[in-house]
């Protein structure tokens, strides 16, 4: 304890600043498997959600028991799952179909992009079906009065409004997925805890690369969450400005 | 003109409408009273699929149609020629009042928008609010809203026009409003189907008022008919418990 707390008063200050410049060399690597993950399941997410609404036989069942597996699992285990048991699978389908590709030297990212995917995919699939249901009814019926087409009514009328109603919850599943890829450097991706734990093993540096990476963490999140208030405000009132303007 | 023969819809073990059989005239304002849970808004959501019949014919544009077996296209085509003015009006909430009324016509129908806005003026003019034209429906009243709801309907210029109760959702001062808007359209001869429980609004300016009780049509004639000398009991009971009131 007493030697725990007498390196927690001898913190390695240039240790910390030039770790602290490295990790944020790290953010760009966070990011993208945030953005490509959110981006991979936005499509499958929307036609689960669809699946759901339109009760659309076997294929809402087929969406109701995905979302429970991933949702009914830690994301550890996940990855653990998708990392150790895709590039045996990849490998034998790529040896199948007779490619001369070595999976083994597949960027490990490329794992991390399909476990966030899916979990993404899970998590806003039920954003976006409380989003669509929370369209009243109503003015589907009149969109469909008004002589517009089922397709038609969904993308004039029910998405507009339905993307609205979805952004708080949009912004809450954006900086839990920045947190949770985290976990990616168990796929010996090279984002920011990645980095930070690298750093550290060489010195025993723990505590500096934590406390380095716990401000990183906090300065993304918390831009991100400004980025959707902003966001937030445009959509949300600009209906309720434009109207008062006048 | 449209002419709806033998319709039957239930509601899983409710059968709501019994073999309706019902005759709209062009350029007649026909009202459809009765009770609640009659089936009134169930027909009227019939004659455009909002809710699908289970057996009967319809008879539109001199077009023969089995309710049970419409394909989408007809669908789309009989609702590009009628309109609908719902009880809680409906407005799309992410659209103003001019967007609400333009939407079915450069959408729908493919009118070039300038010319679209043109229409859309028009109609909001007609129903007293081209001043509200850029407002969105939160800052409007119910009887503004059911106005604009209604200009959405008549800038179509729809063959007919169906009102599902257009002032039940409104307190008395704003159903009039909403009352002389109608009244005016029907002095200039739009077909109209208009269900309400607005009895003295009916018998003014109804052609023909049908009464439904049960899923059934009791009894049909002229407003003067219906509303002073009744042939059917139940008629005769219905009206007496409204006047009542």
């Amino acid at each position: 304890m007493a030697e725990a707390g007498r390196k927690i008063m001898q913190l390695d200050f240039s240790y910390l600043v030039k770790t602290f410049w490295l990790c944020v060399k790290a953010i760009p690597v966070t990011l993208e498997i945030t953005i490509v993950s959110l981006l991979l399941a936005v499509i499958p997410a929307l036609v689960i959600a669809l699946c759901r609404i339109h009760h659309i036989k076997v294929l809402e069942q087929f969406g109701r028991i995905f979302v429970s597996f991933i949702r009914g699992t830690p994301m550890v285990l996940q990855i653990l799952i998708v990392y150790s048991v895709m590039p045996s699978l990849l490998n034998s389908f790529v040896k199948k179909v007779g490619l001369s590709v070595n999976v083994f030297d597949l960027n490990p990212i490329i794992y991390a992009f399909i476990v966030f995917g899916l979990n993404s995919a899970a998590t806003l699939s039920e954003v976006f079906r409380s989003a669509i249901s929370a369209v009243p009814k109503g003015q589907v019926e009149a969109a469909l009065c008004a002589g517009l087409t089922p397709f038609q009514t969904f993308r004039r009328i029910v998405l507009p409004q339905a993307t609205v109603s979805a952004l708080p919850n949009l912004c809450s599943i954006t900086v839990i997925l920045i947190k949770n890829t985290s976990l990616a450097f168990m796929m010996t991706v090279r984002e920011i805890t990645a980095v930070a734990k690298i750093e550290a093993a060489y010195g025993y540096n723990y505590v500096e690369s934590y406390i380095d990476i716990f401000i990183i963490y906090i300065f993304v999140c918390l831009t991100v969450e400004l980025i959707f208030k902003k966001i937030e405000r445009r959509v949300v009132f600009a209906g309720v400005r434009r109207a008062k303007a006048i | 003109m449209l002419k709806l023969s033998d319709v039957h819809k239930s509601f899983g073990k409710v059968e709501v409408l019994k073999g309706i059989s019902l005759n709209v005239e062009k350029g007649c304002v026909t009202a459809i009273i009765g009770p609640s849970g009659a089936g009134k808004t169930t027909l009227l959501r019939c004659m455009n699929f909002l809710e699908k019949a289970d057996s009967g014919e319809m008879e539109f544009d001199d077009e023969n149609l089995d309710l049970k077996k419409v394909s989408k296209k007809t669908v789309l085509s009989i609702r590009r020629k009628t309109a609908f003015v719902f009880q809680n009006y409906n407005l799309f909430s992410n659209k103003t009042a001019l967007e609400n009324v333009m939407e079915g016509l450069v959408i729908a129908r493919k009118i070039p928008k300038a010319q679209s806005k043109d229409i859309a003026m028009k109609a909001l003019e007609k129903v007293g609010l081209k001043d509200r034209a850029d407002f969105y429906p939160v800052s409007l009243s119910g009887g503004q809203q059911q106005r604009v709801g209604i200009a959405r309907a008549i800038a179509v210029n729809p063959d007919v026009i169906l009102f599902d109760e257009p002032t039940s959702a409104l307190d008395p001062e704003l159903t009039g409003e909403v009352l002389s808007v109608i009244r005016t359209l029907a002095d200039e001869g739009t077909t109209m189907v208009i269900v309400t429980h607005e009895m003295s609004f009916a018998r003014e300016i109804a052609d023909h008022v049908v009464f439904m009780e049960g899923g059934v049509i009791v009894e049909e004639g002229t407003a003067n008919q219906i509303f002073t000398s009744p042939k059917e009991e139940r008629t005769r009971k219905f009206l007496a418990s409204i006047i009542k009131k």
